[in-house]
Order: C-alpha cells, then structure tokens, then sequence
C-alpha cells in the first residue's frame, strides 16, 4: 500500500533526477511545476469542460512547455552569461510591480517600487557598459529554482485562488476491490503501471535514442558534446521539459486522490528529494528504488508503530541518515572520485 | 595602498583608519537609534524589525560560515535555532536562569548538536548533505512537537527578559508611562544590539585566524586542504559546531522576541529562508550575511501588504539578484566600493 | 586562540556582571493572573483610547493568511471588508465608516507581529477584529493587551483566549472544548453510537478537542477505541483510516482541515469502512466538502455556529448579497462559504457595540458596551453574552448534516456548559 504513494514519490524523484544527471542543478520548483501541471488539468477539464481525450495530452504538452520554458527565462541566462533575456526579465519584472504599486489597492509599498525600479535601472546600464559578467554558482542557481518556485507557487494561488478544488477523474481513487489484505482502487493501479511504464520508457530513451545519449554526453562533459555538435542549451532546456512532463504525471496522479490547491506538491516534493538521494542522485533507478522504499517504510512505521502517523517522516528521514552514513552516495549511487 | 608589513597587519580587524571611523559611527548610530525611536510615533515598530533583522543576521552570520566559509550545505538551520529557542525557554522559565547565561547555555547546547550533525555530514556533500541537515531539522521539530514538558504542539510562552522590568521603569521615570508599555522592545534591542555586535566581531576575527583560513580550505578543495595538514574531521565539525552555537545564541534571542513559541514555526520555510539570506546577501562574507538578512526581513515585512502574491515578487526579487549579480549583495558593495576607488578611470 | 578565549571570558564576564545586577527584574516574575482581574486595571488614557476614530472614520485591523498553506482561512478578512463596505453603505455607525486594513501573516508569527505592530502604532487603528491562528495570535496577545487595544472575534477557538482574563480581548468562536463536548454528547444522546474513535490533527486545535472528547467520554465512563493523529503535511492517509477501521468504530470523530477530510473520507471509501462521521465547524461548509470528496460527504455529522451559509436565514441572503456586491468585486474568485461569512460572524458583536457606544467613541467605550451585550441574537452567531468577567461570548453550537451537497439542520441550538 505504500507502494502507491511511493511510485508517486519516485515519480517526483525521477524528476529531479533527470534534471540532477545533465546538469547538478537540485531544482527545487519541481514540485510547484507538478502542481501547475495539475492546475493546468483542472483549466481543461473542469473550467473549459474539454474530454480526457483532449485534455491530457495537452496537458502534458503545456507542462513540458512550461519547463522548458523556464530553463530557459532563468536558468539558461544565468549559465549562458547571456544578456537579452534577464533584462526582458527584469523589466517585466519591474513593470509588474509598478502595476501592483499604482494601480491595485492594497499594493506594493511604494517604496520598494522605487528600489526596483532604481535596480532595473541600475542593471540596464551596467549591462550595456561591456563588464565581464559573472556566473552565478551552483547554490546560486539552486537559490533561483527556489525563486522561481516561489513565483510558481505565488502565480497559481493568485490565477486559481485559495479555495480547494477538485480534479474530475479518469479513474476513482475510491471504488476500490480488495486483493487478500490489501486495498486496491483504480488510481493504485494506474499509480504502479504508470510509473512503471515511465521508468521502462526512460531507460529505454537514455539508452536508444539518439536525444537521451546526447543528453548523456551533455552531463558528462558539455565541452566535448559540443564539438560533437550537440547543443548544449537545447539538451538543457528539453530536459527540464521532460522532468516537468514526469512531475505533471505525478502532479495529476497526487491531485487524482485529494483537494487541489497551491500547496499541492509541497510535502511530496520534499519526499521526491529525500527519494532522490536516498537512490542515488545520479541513478535513474535509484530514484525509483528510493521512492518506492521511502513509501513503504513510512506505510510501515504509520500502520505498526503506536502513534506512528506521527513519526512516519521523522523515522523515514533517519533512515535515511543511516543509509547515506554508511553509503554516501546513495543506495544504487557512484561515489565518483573528484581529482584534484 | 594595500601593501602589508607584517602578519599582524593582515589579521588586523580594521585595515585602514577609515574603516574603524566607520565601524565606530555604526555603533553611535546604534546607541542613538533607540532614543530616536522613542521620539517618533510608532517607534517600536521600528526596534521590533531591527530587533528580528539582528537576531536573522546572527543566524546568516552562522550559515555562512558553514556555507560560505566551508563549503558545505545546510537546509536544517531551523532546527539549530529551535534548540537554541527552546533551551532558552527552558532555562529562563523552569531553571530561573539569568537570561545572559541561559543564552551562553543555550548556544552550546545547540552546538552540541552540531557537532552530533557534524559527524555524519563528514562523509556527505551536495544534495545528500543536504537531505541530512533537512532530516535533522524536521526530526527536530517532530521531537519537540512530542515533548510535553516543552509545552507539546500547544507552544511555549516566554517572559520578556528580567532586563525589560528595569527598562520599563526607567522609560516610565523618563518619559510616559505610555511609552513604557513598550518597554519589552526596547529591552530586548539592549539585549540584541551588542550581541549581534560582539558575535559579528568574533566571527570575523574567527574567518581570519587559523581556524578560519582551514575553513576557507576546505571549501576550495578538500583533498589539497588535507594534504596540507588540515585535519578535516576536527575543522568540519567545528564549522557545524560554531554555526550551531550561533544560531542557538539566535534561537534564544528569537524565544524573547516572539514571546511564545511553537514547533510549527521552525520549519523547513525558515530553513530556506537563512539560505536565501546568505546566498542572496553574499556567501563568504559576514557583511553579505548583515545584507542578506536586512533585505529578506524587510521584504518579508513590506510584503504584508500586498495582497495577491507577494511569493511572486519575493521569488522575483531572488531571482533577479542572482542573476545579476551572482555575489550577492555584497558583490555588489564591492563593485561600489572598486568604482569609487578607481574613479574617474 | 588567545583571542577567541578573550571574547569568551569578557562574555561571560558581563554575564556574571548583568546577572549580578538589579534582582527586582527576577522577583517580577510574571504574576499568575486568576481568571478574574486580580486588582483594578487602570483604563487607558484618554487620547490613547481615542486612537483610530476620527469624525467620520473608524480605523480596524485585521491580520489573515493571505497566503501560505492557510489561504484557504484568508477569505474571512475579505468576508469582514464586505461586511463593512455594507455597513458603510447603510450609512456607517453615528456617522462613521468602518475602514478594515487588513495585512498578510501568511500564518507565520513575526510577521503577525509586525503586522499588528504596524496597524497599532503606524496606521494607529481602533481595534483588530477576527485575526486567524492560534498561533499567530498568541504571538500578539500580550502586546495588544499591554497596549489596552481591543481584540473582537480571534477566528480560532482555542481555550487560550479566555484562560486568563484578559479586559480587551473578547473571543466569539466557542472552543474547541465545547465543540467536542457537543460532537461526544451528539453521539452518545442522540445518536446512540457508544463507540468512538477520532482523527485529530497534531497541533493545538486538534489536541485541544482530543482532550475534551476524552475528558467528556470518561464521565459517561466511556473511552476513545482509537485516537490517530495527523500532520498538517500529511497527503496519504491511507495508514491512518486503517488504524481507525481496525478499532471498529461506529463513528469517528474530525478534527482536522477539510483537505484532510476529505482525503480520509475518500480513502475510509476504498477501504470500505463507513462509520459515521461527526465533525467540527471548520468542516461545516457542507457545499465546498461536498465538492471536495466528490459527494462522499453526505451524511457526515458537524457541528456550527454560524447560521449556514446556504440556509434562509434573513441575515444570511443580506450577507449574501454583500458578497456579490462587494466580495466578487475585490475578488471575483472569491467563495460563498463558510470561511468568508465566518468574516461577518467575528465583526457583528464590533459593530453592534460600536453602536451602543454613541458617538462619543473611544477604546473604554468600546469595551464597555461590549460587557453589556447579553444573549444577544441578532447576528448569524446566537446569544453573544459578555460581562465585567465574562470575555467567552458564545458556547452556543447546532449540529447539521449534510443532505446531498447541503446543510441540513438536524438540532436547534445548544449551549454547552
């Protein structure tokens, strides 16, 4: 039974895994990008009234737009020491918050209005004064993904509201039959399958198509798979499409089976990562690994011990702990050998 | 010119005269700031954000020296302050400890900690260093959810400090009555100010002496670090340790300030928001620490304001930070700093 | 090395130095105060107490989780503004306009603090009406009451409010303990179920009713078969409905947040186990928990103090139509539910005292005229009762059920003693 959360943990895991292997980034919007997923869904099928058919395939497009889409606003500029696109960003940044001070009460103090504003100035004008940019470090870039969490998080309370909705479902997450001891309902099964059959077609595209061996060779050494002709920038951008297409399944499956609203994705998102490193950052099935023991060791705490439900997260995180104290690379990880 | 005669010099605290004159006109503005305050009308407004914006400074001062200094990573800093706030709470409340001492204590306990966290994050780095500094902080709160003598989940109500009593009187004798009711910020900024003070000035000293150069070694890169006779167990668990004690000295303070604490306030949010503070302030730098926590409290504050989605402008102004200046806030001081030495050229 | 000793032996130093020092301050220990006000409170100052009314305004503050994982309780501030608007379309009280600022916490206790710091000393408002979380509210408590600024209608029912008297703060929502006590005595009396198990989250809110049923199940010489507890993080309960289900209840006690029970009752679905469900007013919103369990709510038990938001009640439809006239248009995402009509409830007892202040308004007034209301009714709450020692204004609940998507009401009001 904890399998079934665990597969959505290991959805989550896969994720950012994927997004770890080509480029050592922890994103940290996975799970708000999973959450938009699902809003997005709910846009389709409840507000628009669109039939499954229709509704999901579009929905996983969208989702993989968005991802790529913010690879490429906030990542790429910062990797790239590119210029063009963080001053769209700035000023549309600014020009927002302008908006929010002089036209919509209660709004921004006018104050920090200024300061932006005097910072978007400030930034143009440096960018034009030909300096050597510098790029930002790896906590820099993890500090971005949790900004643009933020901004995710903030974007969908303020599109769809605080009130809780509910995603119409392929499958009822409540009819359920029983199998010997356990309880199984439709979105169980589909939970399993379905991450199985991710995890299969994941392996087999990483192994075969020409796309997931470029992306390996991006990983490995970004130089060398330029000169090979691969584009860095385009692999970097596709594979956060395909993490946001693997969270927005995840996404769909964890809305499936509860109230929607923007806090969604939280809680499994934290799960998904401890999953990851549990597995091995580096390791496709290690994610999986670690997700499906993540869930059911808190299923067994939760079910056996008295007051379990308490400690379910706390016991899985020292679990954990001890896993990596005695394998710090995870179960399924490679400790590689850093040469000085 | 920056040419050094001797090894004093370069460990000095203030390299050049300009830098004590300035160093010594901060704390003037310090001392005034409070009797300024209590001039103008909804001064303790003021002395309760500066009085947070300190205590969030110890703490990013505390990170960064393990984040910043030595390399590593930390998403449970919550939980330090946590122990730090709630031994606070304990000592001052059951054991009728002097607050100044309970402090100290508290602090230590909570390097204490540290150190135990110290020592399984020898081997660890990256995200699994970090998904084991986030076990510890959650574990931390669960433990002290459970505890019914820490009050459970139903939270801990913690006096003002013995010091506001005295306060009170005095603002009473000198000014109004009405103005002593706010006597409780007003002590708790005596309390706060010269901490911060004194523990910034420690942990700048410390960055520059043996122990601090070892740090910055390890962060750079720990195989040459140990080649040179860094001994990396003793000086990572004494990173974790001093980073601990620091934001245990905080938490305590924290427990003042709030006047009532609960587990559910610790939680992995503030965790990411020291972190943001010290990335986004300037990692490697006590200052970026001061201008890290400056900003993100401020923000945080003048965001109760708006009233959609004040995440997206939070998330925002993140973002564009980095972006643009990748060492922080504190780079761009520097960048200041370069310009107005080399100017005109 | 030498130095680090240095810094450490001066700080211990001025430790033992302060320690030393005036032991007036340890000898103020914080005097417990009994439930009654132990000796007469110097009523504020005259311009003090006139703070935030200005001939033709009256300024009230208001903290709510606009954001963070409460938004979903950031609609009773928006429910208070509408409620005002339509007073002051009605021509406001002895000439005044009621003006609510409200400020975004995001349930996090600093920023409740500075929140409530800025409205009192910056904005200089009369009163806070509402203001949701235990929690965040506690964290304002001691600093409104040294400031002698009244506090109407903290949107939590947590005993904490009235455990120590306390002259400006007067609470509407009936605790947690009198819910529970309702919700136990619903299903020992009336619904003759004896066997009884319950869902509490782990904060002060779900312990707080834990203790109650347990405390009144002991006098009817009965126990709890099974108390599982939730976290607010928690999204499977599969773990949890199962432990309930083995304890083989005949009903099940909520005291958790809709999003929960729903999960709960969905998953109690799967596994084939229906008891009968009783709940708390935070789940009284029968239209939206409908929704969200995809019609699994009907039948389920709870209980309310509020008149429903979808009952005929007279003042209820005037509220509504407060909503589409101003709620929709400041928000037009915004509900008709419980949580946005739970703004009306926490800010009429206000206005009415306001009323009965007269023109000459100020805090004491205030405080006054509120001490004089007696079981009054003419809210969608019933008989609000305050007095020079009474600051618990309602323990009156009903209980309700849910009938296909709506609120049915299955008792009259009770008050629980």
């Amino acid at each position: 039974m904890g399998l079934a959360t665990g597969c959505l943990y290991a959805l989550i895991a896969l994720a950012m895994v994927i997004i770890y292997k080509t480029s050592e980034i922890l994103n940290f919007s996975q799970g708000e990008l999973a959450m938009v997923g699902a809003y997005i869904a709910f846009l389709l099928l409840d507000t628009l009234g669109l039939p499954f058919a229709v509704a999901l395939p579009l929905t996983f497009l969208l989702s993989m737009a968005l991802g790529a889409l913010c690879e490429l606003l906030f990542l790429q500029p910062a990797r790239e020491r590119a210029r063009v696109i963080p001053l769209i960003l700035l000023w549309g940044f600014t020009l927002f918050v302008l908006y929010l001070a002089g036209f919509v009460e209660p709004g921004v103090p006018v104050s920090l209005a200024v300061i932006v504003l005097v910072f978007a100035v400030w930034m143009t004008a440096e960018t034009f004064s030909k300096r050597p940019l510098r790029k930002p470090t790896l906590l820099g870039l993890i500090i971005i993904t949790l900004g643009l969490e933020m901004v995710l998080y903030g974007g969908a309370g303020g599109i769809w509201g605080s009130s809780q909705e509910r995603l119409p479902a392929l499958v009822s997450d409540t009819a359920g039959f029983e199998v010997g001891q356990v309880y199984l309902s439709g979105l169980d099964l589909i939970t399993f399958g379905g991450s199985v059959l991710v995890m299969l077609l994941l392996f087999l595209f990483f192994r075969y198509s020409r796309l997931g061996i470029a992306m390996k060779a991006t990983a490995q050494n970004p130089l060398a798979a330029r000169l090979m002709g691969i584009r860095p920038g385009r692999i970097y951008s596709f594979t956060w499409a395909l993490a946001a297409l693997v969270g927005a399944f995840a996404g769909l499956l964890t809305a499936s089976a509860q109230p929607l609203d923007n806090n969604l994705m939280m809680e499994p998102l934290l799960k998904g990562f401890a999953a990851a490193v549990l597995g091995g950052m580096h390791s496709l099935a290690g994610a999986v690994l670690g997700g499906c023991l993540l869930g059911v060791i808190e299923s067994l705490v939760a079910g056996y011990l008295p007051d379990g439900t308490q400690y379910k997260s706390t016991v899985a995180f020292m679990i954990i702990i001890l896993v990596l104290c005695i394998r710090p690379s995870g179960l399924l990880g490679r400790h590689y050998v850093k040469k000085v | 010119m920056d040419l050094q005669k001797s090894y004093k010099e370069d460990i000095r605290l203030f390299k050049k005269p300009s830098a004590l004159v300035a160093f010594l006109g901060l704390i003037a503005g310090l001392i005034a700031f409070p009797f300024l305050m209590l001039k103008v009308s909804g001064g303790s407004y003021y002395i309760n954000a500066v009085n947070l914006i300190a205590i969030y400074a110890i703490v990013a001062v505390g990170l960064n020296i393990l984040v910043g200094y030595t390399g590593q990573i930390s998403l449970g800093h919550a939980g330090f302050f946590a122990i730090g706030a709630y031994a606070q709470a304990l000592l001052v409340v059951q054991g009728d400890v002097p607050v100044l001492a309970a402090l100290i204590v508290a602090g230590l306990i909570a390097a204490v900690f540290g150190l135990l966290l110290g020592l399984p994050a020898l081997r660890l780095e990256g995200p699994y260093l970090a998904i084991a500094t986030l076990g510890f902080g959650m574990a931390v709160c669960q433990i002290i959810g459970r505890l019914d003598f820490l009050g459970g989940r139903m939270g801990f109500s913690v006096p003002p400090p013995g010091l506001s009593g005295w306060v009170k009187a005095w603002l009473a004798h000198l000014y109004s009555p009405e103005l002593a009711v706010d006597a409780p910020q007003y002590a708790m900024y005596l309390l706060i100010i010269p901490i911060c003070v004194i523990l910034t000035i420690a942990a700048v000293n410390l960055m520059k002496s043996k122990i601090g150069r070892a740090f910055v070694a390890i962060r750079d890169s720990e195989v040459a670090a140990e080649t040179i006779g860094v001994n990396l167990t003793r000086y990572k668990t004494t990173a974790f340790a001093v980073s601990a004690f620091y934001t245990g000295i905080a938490g305590g303070l924290y427990a003042h300030h709030m006047a009532f604490i609960n587990p559910e306030s610790f939680d992995l949010r503030l965790s990411i928001m020291f972190l943001a503070m010290v990335v986004v302030g300037g990692l490697g730098s006590v200052l970026g620490s001061h201008l890290g926590a400056l900003l993100i409290t401020l923000l945080m504050f003048a965001l109760t304001a708006v009233r959609d989605v004040p995440e997206i402008i939070f998330g925002g102004i993140m973002i564009l930070i980095i972006l643009f200046e990748p060492l922080g806030l504190r780079g761009r001081w520097l960048k200041i700093k370069f310009y107005w030495k080399a100017w005109p050229f | 090395m030498t130095r680090k000793l240095m810094i450490i032996l001066s700080i211990l130093s001025a430790a033992m130095l302060v320690t030393g020092c005036p032991p007036k301050e340890e000898a103020e220990a914080p005097a417990e105060e009994p439930a009654k006000p132990a000796e007469p409170e110097q009523p504020a100052k005259a311009d003090a107490a006139k703070t935030g009314v200005t001939d033709d305004t009256i300024l009230v503050g208001q903290w709510s989780p606009q954001t963070g994982p409460a938004a979903l309780w950031g609609a009773v501030a928006r429910g208070t503004a509408a409620y005002f608007e339509m007073i002051n379309a009605e021509g406001g009280i002895h000439g005044r306009k009621l003006k609510l600022l409200i400020r975004d916490d995001s349930y996090q206790a600093p920023k409740t603090k500075a929140a409530v710091m800025e409205l009192a000393e910056k904005e200089g408002v009369f009163a806070f009406v509402g203001g949701v979380g235990t929690g965040p509210g506690m964290a304002v408590k001691d600093y409104l009451k040294e400031k002698k600024i009244p506090w109407i209608g903290p949107a939590s029912g947590s005993s904490k409010w009235t455990g120590e008297f306390n002259r400006y703060l007067f609470s509407l929502y009936p605790t947690y303990t009198d819910e529970a006590k309702g919700l136990v005595r619903y299903l020992l009396e009336t619904a003759k179920k004896g066997k009884i198990a319950m869902l509490y989250q782990n904060d002060d809110y779900g312990k707080e009713g834990l203790d109650a049923a347990k405390a009144e199940l002991k006098k009817h010489g009965k126990e709890l078969l099974a108390e599982v507890s939730v976290e607010m993080t928690d999204a499977d309960l599969k773990s949890h409905v199962l432990k309930l289900k083995q304890a083989k209840p005949q009903a099940v006690i909520l005291f958790v947040l809709p999003k929960h029970a729903a999960i709960a009752v969905g998953t109690a679905a799967k596994l084939k186990f229906k008891p009968l469900w009783v709940s708390t007013s935070t789940l009284s919103d029968a239209p939206l928990m409908h929704k969200i369990t995809k019609g699994l709510w009907d039948g389920v038990v709870f209980d309310t103090f509020l008149e429903l938001p979808d009952s005929d009640h007279p003042r209820v439809k005037k509220y509504r139509e407060a909503y589409e006239k101003y709620g929709l248009k400041a928000n037009p995402k915004e509900q008709w539910g419980l949580f946005f009509m739970a703004g009306f409830v926490f800010a009429e007892p206000f206005v009415e005292a306001v009323k009965r202040a007269g023109p000459d308004l100020d805090r004491e007034k205030l405080v006054e005229a509120l001490e004089s209301l007696d079981k009054w009714d003419d809210g969608i709450g019933h008989n609000i009762t305050f007095g020079p020692e009474r600051r618990q204004g309602q323990k009156a609940v009903f209980l309700a059920t849910c009938k296909q998507g709506k609120a049915v009401k299955l008792t009259d009001w009770i008050e629980i003693e």
